[in-house]
């Protein structure tokens, strides 16, 4: 072509000269247009995401956002004291600009950021922080409100100016100032403090600091989310300080899994939580892009209650931890967005130690335990002792992705070496009584999510969410069941305020819970999310819940 | 869900079929010897239809009954890391997320999802029936109470009801059964009750009581067999909708406990892989889709025969 | 005729009080309770003693009998109290939920009916046996099919597929084809097997072939005499078809997302939202009972023959 371009202008110089100069400002654009693409990080301004939720939220009382259809809400609506950075877990200003704790972490005291206020306009100070924190510390009775599960030994606040207020605990309590930085600390209004527990379902009554505000509700349906044109006060570390780039964003309730993931393909939502491992390569497929941030705290696991005399042996639990092959059951259902565990909390949590020594699959091993603990193989192909045979039970757990089918992959594996597990699907009444009943579920799935090594103690100590089902705890039909030397290590984790000695701790809790065989862990459970490419920005929190202040949309092609 | 309530009569179709014709030239035939030509005309008068929903029901009961001659495979126990196979030689109908070979699980599920239905419509057939028998024999304030009874039975939703059902017995197909069972009871009542009422108002049952029948022998010797047409018949189109009502529960998260294979739980759980693997849903809701329209094609006939 | 009035009012609500007792026995014997389901869920991470504190706050473990009393007098007066669920009142609740539950029903028992009507008229007017048969068929075909399973492709079909209707965030308008499509298929099928029945019976009486007889066509006999006298026993099976379309659309609110009072009961029903399922049961009976009264004083009006034997029997 150029050949034939010259012959052309063999003669005419000047139109060579411009046709030239034209061609080389025709490619130059050309190139600078491909460079704007490939490093288009320019923010858009506007527009409105939907994003897909798999159910309604239930209530939106800061300390119930660990759910997480509420703290997927929450997150955007209401700001708080101070920022866990996702990658570097340090807590980081926000509404605090600094604070100082005294040796023994019984003293917090705070400066408040000037300037910020709530949504309906009233000021976000240091009288407003006390309030919200005598009530997520103490609860209070006549509104129903329930204690924040990551305050412990709260005892008084006090406002010393309007931007400066302390914190009082009647023992030491170092995790609360990550206890700040989470979901359940989310700042809001004295007149949202003002309502009842049961009156705060309805997302308009929340009035919190956030850059979004709640437009508009459709109870059950979807929830309109409106930009706060005057929010000046992001995390204090990061860039962007202002308002969100998003104009609105509409949750919408979208139940069936098919429907959502063909939804966000067909170019009808943006953003959808809730990808299951089997959908990943379809969405990938497409160019769409798979979000999976960890969770950060307990892992995917399996529980015993050791008050139950079936699980109660060492040598039982031990067994059925060698018999269960997570590999398998990582690579049959999973993906690799679900590492394998190789210890009771997540790689990427605050104090993890590396167990995959102790936690092998070896059926030789495992068979050998049972034979020495005196189950020998019947007739049937169980095991039996006394006359009893080992047969145990779960319920399957709804919250938790695939575990129906994780739980019968863990029964065919036990059932390798002669164990039968029953799993149980029951609806919420039954399957929470009868968690409750060591003898009715002496093996039980769980997780929870909180990027603090205090994540340990809420799963095991007895007043706390009592997985083992210890005496003394939620559940009345315990008999005898109590681990001293567990609660004790879980009691000095909480109120260990040297951060080095508290890891240490940490480890040692971890290495107890896998060496009593208590816990059989899985993998590491992400929140799994899918998004068009052309949504950027998309981040989120410490523990996975989705954070919109900095996402914006670019143009689509 | 779609159980089928209805106050009507029979609900059969009453075409001229050539179900009679044939009928004819088999009564023809005892007479004499069929000639050949005669007994090619009465082949003509089998409708391929028929034949083919008998064969299929067939099939089906084979399956429930020996289940591990149609296959090799287990129906519960998956084989790690062969999950979400397309249909292939080796697994006809692929396999699903645990490595479960879906033929398998269809057959297996056969006893599971037949047994259900039978114990769905056999409640709402017995205690349904038995109601209405009582409210149209014994007139008056028996009959009021009775179908007020029914009533309330009706007045709370059939969702709350079976759910509550599934949740007091504890989740299982049985279970399921009986909860669906129980919310078609109304309707089985209703349809009873008017046909006592119709063939007691009618000349001979009159006949009988006025040369001195006593209630109870006029109940069993008359009433009874002519009101029961109807209500086999509708218990006969019930048993489909049964197998869709406890599909419909499973699809709620009310069916039965893993790793039990049934028809319904298996098109409820397929639909999650309904991109990946269609298969999972599909064959399943195709073998149920069979079943119900044969189990109807049938007692259609029968009811051409009886009517 | 006004004591037969009354005494039909009176049943109902005897009728009435009896749902209202029954569904509170009932719902208390399920194991658990809203509270217990809300408050131990391992996402509030609360203690023994704080759970008992807000039994006790809530009043959970008060004796069954004022308990019972207590609904009573709410719902007399009104009040149907919260949704210890979804954390708003009651009455929210069914605002949110009634509305699309009677648009999706009406709209999809129209649409059963002119489905039926279609089919029945086909079968009617169709020249061969074996067509007559497969077009029979179609009911049968129509009430296999599972709910879900049909919205489920039809979103994929329809949706995503050939991209014609949004299923998210879609019109008013748009946001019911599809599932009033789903929910019409099942329901015309029994619809279509009454019609047929009746028409083939209609067609045989001897009125019929005396305006045969007189010259009419097949078609204008269908219009004229038939369809008046089919549509009796139809609006009796469609009463209680349009009951249970209102109850019963769980499947399809499910499916496409949508808001209603099936979708309602089953949240409650999992998480034991006494309150709004009391309510649910009110009013479900109290609809039940109107259509029936309804139905029940508006026969004679359709049926002259009804008429006369009642002031026969009068």
């Amino acid at each position: 072509m150029i050949v034939s371009l010259t012959n052309r202008f063999k003669n005419r110089p000047v139109l060579a000269a411009v046709a030239g100069a034209v061609f080389l400002m025709g490619s130059l654009t050309w190139a600078s247009v491909t460079k704007a693409a490939g490093a288009s990080e320019t923010p858009v301004k506007g527009g409105t995401l939907v994003y897909l939720e798999q159910q309604p939220h239930t209530n939106l009382y800061p300390p119930a956002g660990g759910f997480y259809p509420n703290g997927g809400i929450l997150n955007q609506i209401t700001d708080k004291l101070t920022y866990q950075n996702p990658e570097t877990l340090e807590i980081e200003p926000w509404i605090a600009e600094s604070w100082t704790v005294n040796a023994d972490a019984t003293e917090y005291t705070f400066k408040i950021r000037k300037g910020v206020t709530f949504s309906d306009g009233t000021p976000l100070d240091a009288a407003a922080v006390a309030k919200n924190y005598d009530v997520y510390g103490r609860g209070n009775k006549d509104l129903k409100l329930p204690i924040s599960e990551v305050i412990n030994n709260y005892d008084r606040s006090e406002v010393i100016d309007p931007q400066t207020v302390k914190f009082y605990f009647k023992k030491p309590s170092p995790g609360f100032l990550q206890g700040t930085s989470v979901i359940g600390s989310g700042l809001v209004s004295l007149a949202t403090l003002a309502l009842p527990y049961e009156a705060l379902g309805d997302a308009t009554k929340i009035i919190g600091s956030g850059p979004f505000v709640v437009a508009a509700e459709t109870l059950g349906r979807e929830l309109t989310l409106k930009a706060r044109t005057d929010y000046n006060w992001g995390p204090a570390k990061l860039a962007q300080q202002g308002r969100a780039y998003l104009d609105t964003i509409k949750y919408i309730i979208t139940p069936e899994d098919s429907v959502r993931i063909g939804a966000l393909l067909a170019g009808q939502a943006d953003v959808i939580r809730q990808v299951q491992a089997y959908d990943e390569k379809q969405v990938e497929d497409e160019g769409y892009l798979i979000y999976a941030p960890s969770t950060r705290g307990v892992n995917n696991s399996v529980v015993f209650r050791p008050d139950n005399p079936l699980v109660a042996d060492i040598r039982v639990r031990r067994a059925l931890l060698h018999a269960t092959n997570a590999d398998e059951i990582v690579s049959t259902l999973f993906s690799a967005n679900y590492p394998k565990a190789t210890s009771i909390i997540a790689k990427t949590a605050l104090g993890y130690v590396d167990l995959s020594s102790r936690l092998s699959y070896d059926l030789e091993k495992a068979k050998a335990l049972l034979d020495e603990a005196g189950w020998k193989v019947g007739t049937n192909g169980l095991r039996q002792k006394d006359g009893q045979v080992l047969e145990l039970t779960a319920y399957e757990s709804l919250p938790q992705p695939q575990n129906k089918e994780t739980l019968q992959l863990v029964s065919q594996q036990w059932g390798k070496i002669g164990v039968k597990l029953n799993v149980l699907t029951a609806d919420s009444g039954s399957a929470t009584v009868n968690n409750l009943d060591p003898a009715k579920a002496p093996v039980s799935p769980a997780m929870v999510g909180r990027a603090d090594p205090d994540v340990i103690k809420s799963q095991y100590y007895p007043t706390n969410r009592n997985v083992l089902l210890q005496k003394g705890g939620n559940s009345d039909k315990v008999q005898a069941f109590l681990d001293e030397k567990l609660n004790t290590l879980l009691d000095n984790l909480a109120s260990e305020p040297d951060r080095a000695k508290r890891l240490a701790i940490a480890s040692d809790v971890q290495a107890y819970v896998v060496d009593q065989a208590y816990a059989i862990p899985i993998f590491e459970e992400p929140q799994a999310f899918a998004a068009a490419p052309y949504v950027k920005g998309l981040s989120f929190e410490a523990v996975g819940r989705p954070s919109f202040y900095g996402t914006w949309l670019a143009p689509r092609h | 869900m779609t159980s089928m309530n209805t106050t009507g009569r029979s609900l059969l179709q009453n075409d001229a079929g050539v179900l009679e014709g044939s009928s004819r030239v088999f009564a023809a035939g005892h007479v004499g010897n069929l000639s050949g030509l005669q007994w090619l005309a009465s082949l003509r008068g089998i409708k391929p239809g028929l034949v083919l929903a008998w064969s299929v029901i067939a099939i089906v009961v084979l399956w429930g009954l020996f289940p591990h001659w149609f296959t090799s495979y287990s129906g519960t126990v998956g084989v790690a890391r062969q999950q979400l196979r397309a249909p292939s030689a080796d697994h006809w109908l692929g396999t699903d997320a645990l490595g479960r070979d879906l033929l398998a699980r269809i057959i297996y599920g056969t006893s599971q999802s037949l047994s259900g239905a039978i114990v769905a419509v056999g409640v709402g057939l017995l205690v349904g029936t038995a109601l209405g028998l009582v409210a149209g024999s014994a007139r008056g304030k028996v009959e009021s109470a009775v179908m007020r009874g029914v009533d309330v039975l009706l007045s709370i939703p059939q969702l709350l009801l079976s759910l509550s059902i599934v949740i007091l017995l504890g989740f299982g197909t049985v279970n399921a059964a009986i909860a669906v069972g129980v919310t078609s009871i109304a309707s089985f009542a209703r349809l009873a009750r008017s046909e006592v009422v119709r063939v007691r108002a009618s000349d001979y049952v009159e006949a009988a009581f006025g040369s001195g029948g006593t209630f109870l022998r006029v109940l069993l010797r008359h009433i009874l067999p002519n009101s029961l047409t109807s209500v086999i018949a509708l218990a006969a189109l019930q048993f489909g909708s049964a197998i869709l009502a406890i599909s419909t529960l499973g699809f709620l998260g009310y069916g039965a406990p893993p790793p039990t294979p049934e028809w319904g739980l298996l098109i409820a759980e397929g639909r999650n892989y309904i991109a990946r693997a269609w298969w999972l849903t599909t064959a399943p809701g195709l073998v149920v889709i069979l079943v119900v329209l044969s189990a109807n094609r049938i007692s259609r006939s029968f009811g051409k025969a009886g009517a | 005729m006004s004591r037969y009035v009354i005494g039909r009012v009176g049943q109902a609500l005897l009728v009435l009080w009896a749902a209202f007792t029954v569904s509170f026995v009932l719902l208390q014997a399920l194991p658990g309770d809203a509270i217990l389901i809300k408050f131990l869920n391992p996402e509030l991470g609360l203690g023994p003693e704080q759970i008992a504190e807000i039994r006790a706050s809530y009043g959970a473990d008060v004796p069954l009998l004022s308990q019972y009393l207590h609904s009573i007098v709410n719902f007399l007066s009104g009040e149907f109290g919260y949704s210890v669920q979804a954390g708003v009142p009651v009455g929210d609740l069914l605002l949110a939920n009634l509305p699309p539950s009677l648009w999706l029903a009406t709209l999809g028992f129209l649409l059963a009916t002119i489905l039926a009507g279609v089919v029945a008229v086909l079968s009617t007017l169709a020249p061969f046996a074996w067509l007559r048969s497969l077009i029979q068929s179609v009911p049968s075909l129509f009430v296999s099919t599972p709910v879900f399973w049909l919205g489920i492709l039809l979103i994929q079909v329809f949706s995503f597929q050939l991209r014609l209707i949004p299923v998210i965030n879609p019109g008013p308008w748009e946001a019911l084809i599809l599932p009033v499509l789903t929910l019409a298929v099942p329901i015309s099928a029994p619809l279509a097997q009454i019609l047929i029945r009746n028409i083939d019976e209609v067609m045989t009486e001897p009125f019929i072939a005396v305006a045969r007889a007189k010259g009419a066509s097949r078609s204008w006999v269908l219009w004229k005499h038939v369809a008046k006298n089919a549509i009796l026993p139809t609006l009796t099976i469609g009463g209680i078809l349009f009951g249970e379309l209102l109850a019963g659309a769980v499947v399809t609110e499910a499916v496409f997302g949508l808001n209603g009072i099936g979708g309602l009961t089953q949240r409650a029903v999992g998480s034991q939202d006494i309150a709004v399922l009391q309510a649910l049961v009110v009013f479900s009976a109290v609809a039940f009972v109107l259509i029936n009264l309804a139905v029940d004083l508006l026969y004679p009006v359709f049926d002259p023959r009804l008429r006369i034997r009642e002031r026969a029997a009068a």
